[in-house]
């Protein structure tokens, strides 16, 4: 292994048990132990993405942090971590920092928001990451410590720790982690690596500023142009200035958008037209922060501006015909980002 | 006792790099005769809420006038260019947030 010239500040321990309470008694962990960040697991994680300790990952626009590789491969080690997870995190971590993704506000805010990072593209089944059955749940070692990496990246560099910078009301359970990959086995639509104009053969993290996850039951048939009003629907509850929504839809869910022959634009379409209120019913349900900006209120006002603004893949397991729909905070929106390998 | 060669050495997550200490604007030593600025981030109610401020501190002190600007979203800072007009026709400004 090549030794790099690590610059961060070294802690001596005389157990493990001694470490574990260092790093949860001085707030960097959130609350659950932490694989030691010794050197030599640092170094795996920068070999093998061939990075040096000191090169930028990103900046952070509002605070001007500049996040290096080796402070984001700690929080890599700590979180638990394979090195060949490292690059998606490096990939989510500078996505993280592009000035539409609005990480400082999104991870200040009283509003209850994670980083949600979902994988798409054959790396993520190289690494093994879950993308079926209970996708968005515990078990898979891929799923679990790559999401909390990114939050401890968030937390322990960036500063944003609850009860202090972080000032959510309520919190997120995906604060903890929150992180899957696309199904790529369900349905014939195209990738989301390719719907957002990569090359098919990349893979691609896109992290998206998240609400909690809203499951609907899918109900009335087969017909797309029947079930996904319920899913519009939820999407409602969202309100009317959302900045972006994603839709997840589950394998069988899938196969019935592709049996009845409908594009993924067709679905972005149909949900964002659907999803839809005049600008009076908004207002009496007390969904909007300035009433006074809706001048017409039989205008229809939708959920999202624009049916761009709905990202749809497949995920999850096979059986289950469910649709669950992320909300996205404030302004922020999704960023996409290519996973840099190296061969 | 434990050896060094036995020592467990981990390595810190955090921005370790000196950013500076964070410092107030300086004060100014009285209100009276000053202009006071409003800086609203547009949150619901954060106008009133500065405007009822103003009102008790003109009470209390001399104050010359007061300059109202919006930020526009409290999810964004305040634009640097609106921001310098701002601070250039008040002399002293409070912020707020309300909801």
């Amino acid at each position: 292994m090549t030794s790099h010239n690590m610059a961060s500040h070294r802690h001596q321990f005389a157990s493990w048990e001694q470490s574990q309470e260092y790093y949860v008694e001085t707030n960097l962990t959130d609350g659950l132990p932490i694989v030691p960040p010794s050197e030599d697991r640092v170094c795996a994680m920068l070999e093998f993405a061939g990075l040096p300790p000191d090169q930028v990952i990103g900046v952070e626009v509002i605070r001007q942090k500049h996040i290096t590789a080796e402070k984001v491969a700690i929080n890599a080690v700590m979180a638990g971590c394979r090195p060949e997870y490292f690059p998606v995190v490096v990939s989510a971590v500078a996505a993280c920092c592009e000035r539409s993704f609005n990480l400082h506000a999104s991870s200040t805010s009283t509003n209850g928001v994670t980083v949600l990072v979902l994988v798409s593209g054959v790396y993520a089944q190289k690494i093994g990451m879950n993308s079926s059955t209970g996708v968005m749940g515990p078990s898979n070692r891929a799923n679990a410590t790559i999401g909390r990496a990114v939050n401890l990246v968030k937390t322990n560099f960036y500063g944003s720790v609850p009860q202090e910078m972080d000032n959510s009301t309520f919190g997120h359970p995906g604060k903890y982690s929150f992180c899957f990959a696309e199904n790529l086995d369900a349905g014939n639509w195209p990738s989301l690596t390719v719907d957002k104009g990569f090359d098919g053969s990349s893979s691609t993290v896109t992290v998206v500023a998240a609400y909690s996850p809203l499951q609907v039951s899918v109900y009335g048939g087969k017909d797309p142009g029947s079930f996904l009003a319920g899913t519009a629907h939820a999407m409602i509850g969202l309100g009317p200035s959302t900045s972006e929504v994603l839709v997840v839809l589950s394998p069988e869910v899938m196969q019935y958008v592709n049996d009845a022959g409908w594009s993924r634009r067709q679905v972005q379409e149909f949900l964002w037209g659907k999803a839809q209120l005049p600008a009076r019913e908004w207002i009496a349900w007390r969904r909007v922060e300035h009433p006074e900006d809706f001048t017409d209120p039989d205008r229809l006002v939708g959920c999202v501006a624009d049916p761009d603004r709905i990202t749809v893949v497949a995920a999850g397991g096979a059986a289950g015909v469910y649709i669950d729909v992320i909300g996205s905070w404030g302004n922020s929106r999704p960023v996409t980002r290519k996973i840099e390998i190296r061969s | 006792m434990t050896k060094l060669e036995n020592m467990l050495v981990t390595l810190d997550p955090r921005d370790e790099n000196d950013h500076g200490p964070a410092l107030l604007a300086p004060r100014a030593p009285t209100l009276n005769g000053k202009t006071l600025g409003l800086l609203s981030n547009n949150k619901p109610h954060s106008e009133e809420l500065l405007r009822m401020i103003a009102a008790i501190m003109k009470e209390l002190y001399d104050i010359k006038d007061t300059v109202e600007y919006n930020k526009g979203s409290h999810q964004w800072p305040a634009n640097s260019e609106d921001l310098k007009e701002f601070a250039a026709k008040c002399d002293v400004a409070i912020h707020a947030t309300a909801e």
